[in-house]
């Protein structure tokens, strides 16, 4: 691979991408207040004169490509136009992405594929990992405006973070998710941000997108606008800020051994479930299950035990005469990948997974696998930590339209030392004070997004 | 009304229907907001009631809590005790008060919605800070009353003359084994009932574990995760062979016939000695986000008695509404008048011209709630 290609390829980590509509330089100055540093643009906005403007403020342009018409040509407009690299956003055909990628190489550009989830190639090598396919971040509402609520349960939250958890746990690569806002539809700025720490607290980023009428109003430099702009840009800039947080990976004393085809790429599944009910959970998946992917869990669950090698099984069954627990769901459960568009359950698929949650949740009980949190009911959160547990870092995000109060949250063990960050706030110490599983420690109010990090 | 519901209610209650039922007064204050001086306003409130020592001195207190419905559910995200949850800095600054008055022990309680688990973590979750309550008064303690609890065996209830609905109630130890019985209501309208305040508030003491839709058919279930719909409110099951049985299976199966009565029948079961009504912030329409047309409401008023249905009759009329209201009038639109059940009960009087109201009068409070 040419010098200038490995270059642009390592610094694919650092990108923070958004879709930018338009081929205006003047719009660059809109950036100054935010770290994205890459644009995504459309074939009407490839521009020459653009891209020299940008990559002179270091700022990444890559040229988005779709299946339609004639794929190739486009990519070469964008490597013509002096564009860095080009982003195939769809379901190509397997010829077609060769030839555009020989086209890209040969210009020393670089290639990022944004397939559907279906498409998804986790153990590639791709310097990205990436869909454009994803849940619109938010509190379910249902027709007619309601939001889902019974006396029996709090409100659904629509999120990506469980299919996230899942590629983040079998990749090392930046993941993003490229979905758009919904049509037609004037969204409130607190919506970008949730979808911006939706998809940042597992350590993958949201591609950047504004509604029509934000992008008209922001280009026309709307005072409101811009204000909303700068807090997408503080909230970007928050987790921008903390590349270690990135790497650190599910922390749990729960692992769920899954595969693609059980429904792990689909959203609405048990990692939702149990991240509905906050619990923390490491995805396994079965290349990776081992004694040492296992070692010092309490417990695991498998929902596809019957298709695990001797080793696997083994790997299981040490567990299980180091006091873990096990758990299998019932023989022969699968739920299908997405199809076409479709990257939610369906009803059928839904009671499957309701039957066998029920299962799981009966077993876990109120137990703490790492952490438990108190009065979040509007929120999901992410346990992620070092090895050992040294360090744990608890992303909070909030998906209603309140703040959140008087939050408290039970650790597993001893910590020391408590430090809340939050995006537009100053650190703040917090007090720790012990609890029967640990360590205890109160939050007092959560905006949009928090980060509770312990040693 | 058939003649044996007409039997049942007379043969329930021969001697109080032969005589006035009590009277108590009741204080009203007015409290602009949670953040406010609650600690004044409440012992102003308690003096006019003739003090907290001499309710609480050295006595077991037990506070029934209005933590209705599952805490996961806000209403337009907002905090429960802002909606339609007592408001815990009320629970703090009381039991600093009754800690102050010398309450030997003081125990908070409530039948936590579809969990047996504990009471603290239910509080947790509902954005109590557990451990500020626990300091504010020496011997606080908590117990989820929906199934056994910390107790060795249920308590037996039962409502003098007979009962209502059923001759006696199963109940978690700690409503029996206690010297004080209070509950801290909230002021709000109630689907079912019309309204619900200190009375309805102990319709919250039975435990799902027996009166649960998931309740055992010989014994409880000590792990519930349901409602009482089908036992109480529809009549559609029996509770556990264990517990007693319904007086008249034959009687009318309309939740606005029933649960009234209920709660007739548990407020004379299990005496209500000191009543406090949380109308500082709260909801009109409903009892929580489940109903339809709920709305936030400051009324800024507080009301407390040592009677809960002379304190219920002041703070239904602070509510807009005629206290002795019949069937068809609001707030009873589709249900009995559970003041008058009680009031019935020989339990108080609904008649606002035998109550006497201290503090703030009536008129110079009232916020009326629709219907």
């Amino acid at each position: 691979m040419h010098l200038a290609l490995l270059l642009a390829v390592s610094a694919l980590a650092g990108w923070a991408p958004a879709r930018w509509a338009s081929g205006d330089p003047k719009t660059l100055e809109l950036l100054a207040e935010t770290p994205i540093n890459c644009l995504l643009l459309e074939r009407s906005n490839f521009s020459a004169e653009f891209a020299r403007q940008a990559a002179g403020r270091g700022v990444t342009t890559l040229g988005v490509i779709r299946p339609e018409g004639e794929p190739l040509a486009a990519a070469r407009q964008a490597l013509q136009a002096g564009l860095d690299g080009v982003v195939l956003e769809g379901a190509f055909e397997r010829a077609a992405i060769e030839s555009i990628r020989e086209a890209a190489a040969g210009a020393k550009r670089v290639l990022v594929e944004l397939p559907p989830r279906r498409l998804l190639q986790l153990e590639g090598g791709a310097a990205v990992i990436g869909t454009y396919q994803g849940l619109w971040p938010g509190i379910h509402v249902e027709e007619a405006g309601a939001v889902r609520a019974r006396p029996t349960g709090g409100p659904w939250i629509d999120t990506n973070s469980g299919f996230l958890r899942f590629v983040r746990a079998l990749t090392d690569a930046p993941v993003w998710i490229a979905n758009l806002p919904p049509t037609k539809t004037v969204l409130p700025v607190d919506r970008y941000l949730q979808a911006i720490a939706d998809a940042a607290m597992l350590g993958a980023r949201w591609v950047v997108a504004l509604d029509e009428d934000f992008n008209r109003r922001l280009v026309a430099r709307e005072p409101a606008a811009l204000k909303d702009w700068r807090r997408i840009g503080a909230h970007l800039r928050y987790f921008e800020e903390h590349p270690e947080w990135r790497r650190l990976k599910p922390y749990s004393l729960l692992a769920l051994v899954q595969e693609p085809d059980v429904g792990a790429l689909l959203c609405g599944g048990l990692l939702d479930m149990l991240g509905g009910r906050h619990i923390p959970v490491r995805p396994v998946s079965r290349p990776a299950l081992s004694e040492g992917a296992l070692k010092g869990l309490r417990m695991a669950v498998t929902v596809e035990a019957g298709a695990l090698s001797a080793e696997q099984k083994e790997a299981l069954r040490s567990l299980a005469r180091s006091g873990g627990m096990l758990l299998n769901g019932p023989p022969g459960w699968k739920l299908p990948l997405p199809k076409g568009d479709q990257i939610t359950l369906e009803k059928a698929d839904l009671a499957k997974v309701d039957e066998v949650w029920q299962g799981i949740n009966g077993v876990i009980g109120r137990g703490n696998f790492g952490a438990r949190l108190f009065n979040v009911s509007s929120m999901l959160s992410s346990l992620l930590g070092e090895a050992g547990g040294s360090m744990v870092a608890l992303h909070l995000v909030n998906y209603s339209n309140y703040p959140v109060d008087s939050i408290t949250v039970h650790l597993q063990g001893k910590y020391t030392r408590a430090r809340l960050y939050a995006p537009e706030r100053p650190v703040q110490e917090l007090e720790l004070y012990p609890v029967p599983e640990g360590t205890g420690v109160d939050i007092d109010r959560v905006v949009v997004c928090a980060t509770l990090v312990l040693n | 009304m058939t003649r044996r519901e007409l039997l049942a209610l007379l043969g329930s209650a021969p001697v109080a229907l032969a005589k006035e039922a009590p009277t108590a007064p009741v204080a009203i204050a007015r409290a602009a907001s949670y953040n406010g001086d609650l600690t004044a306003i409440l012992t102003r409130m308690f003096d006019q009631l003739g003090g907290l020592g001499r309710i609480a001195r050295g006595k077991t207190v037990t506070i029934k809590l209005n933590l209705t419905g599952s805490p996961a559910l806000r209403f337009q995200g907002r905090p429960l005790g802002s909606t339609h949850y007592t408001h815990p800095q009320l629970a703090g600054a009381v039991a600093h008060l009754l800690g102050r008055a010398g309450a030997r022990r003081i125990r908070f309680v409530e039948s936590c919605w579809a969990t047996g688990g504990p009471m603290e973590e239910y509080l947790l979750d509902s954005g109590w800070n557990v451990r500020a309550l626990a300091g504010a008064a020496p011997n606080v303690e908590f117990e989820n009353t929906n199934n056994l609890g910390k107790g060795k065996r249920y308590s037996r209830l039962k409502p003098p003359g007979g009962g209502l609905v059923y001759p006696a109630y199963d109940l978690n130890h700690a409503y029996e084994d206690t010297d004080v019985f209070m509950t801290l209501a909230k002021l709000k309208n109630h689907e079912t009932c019309g309204v619900t305040l200190a009375l309805k508030n102990s319709f919250g003491i039975t435990p799902a574990s027996i009166y649960g839709d998931d309740a055992g058919e010989d014994q409880p279930n000590e792990k519930p995760a349901k409602g009482r719909g089908n036992i109480f409110h529809f009549g559609k099951r029996s509770p556990p062979r264990s517990a007693p049985q319904e007086l008249d299976p034959a009687s009318s199966r309309e939740a606005g016939y029933r649960v009234p009565r209920i709660v007739a029948d548990l407020a004379a079961a299990r005496p209500i000695d000191l009543a406090l009504i949380d109308g500082i912030e709260t909801v009109t329409g409903g009892e929580g986000p489940w109903i339809e047309g709920l709305r936030l409401v400051e009324p800024g008023v507080l009301m407390a008695g040592t009677n809960p249905v002379t304190t219920d009759a002041v703070a239904t009329a602070v509510m807009g509404y005629d206290p002795a209201a019949s069937r068809g009038t609001p707030p009873f639109r589709r249900c009995d008048n559970t003041l008058k059940l009680a009031e019935g009960l020989g339990v108080g009087t609904t008649d606002l011209k035998r109550i006497e109201v201290r503090g703030l009068p009536i008129a110079q409070v009232r916020f009326p709630f629709g219907l």
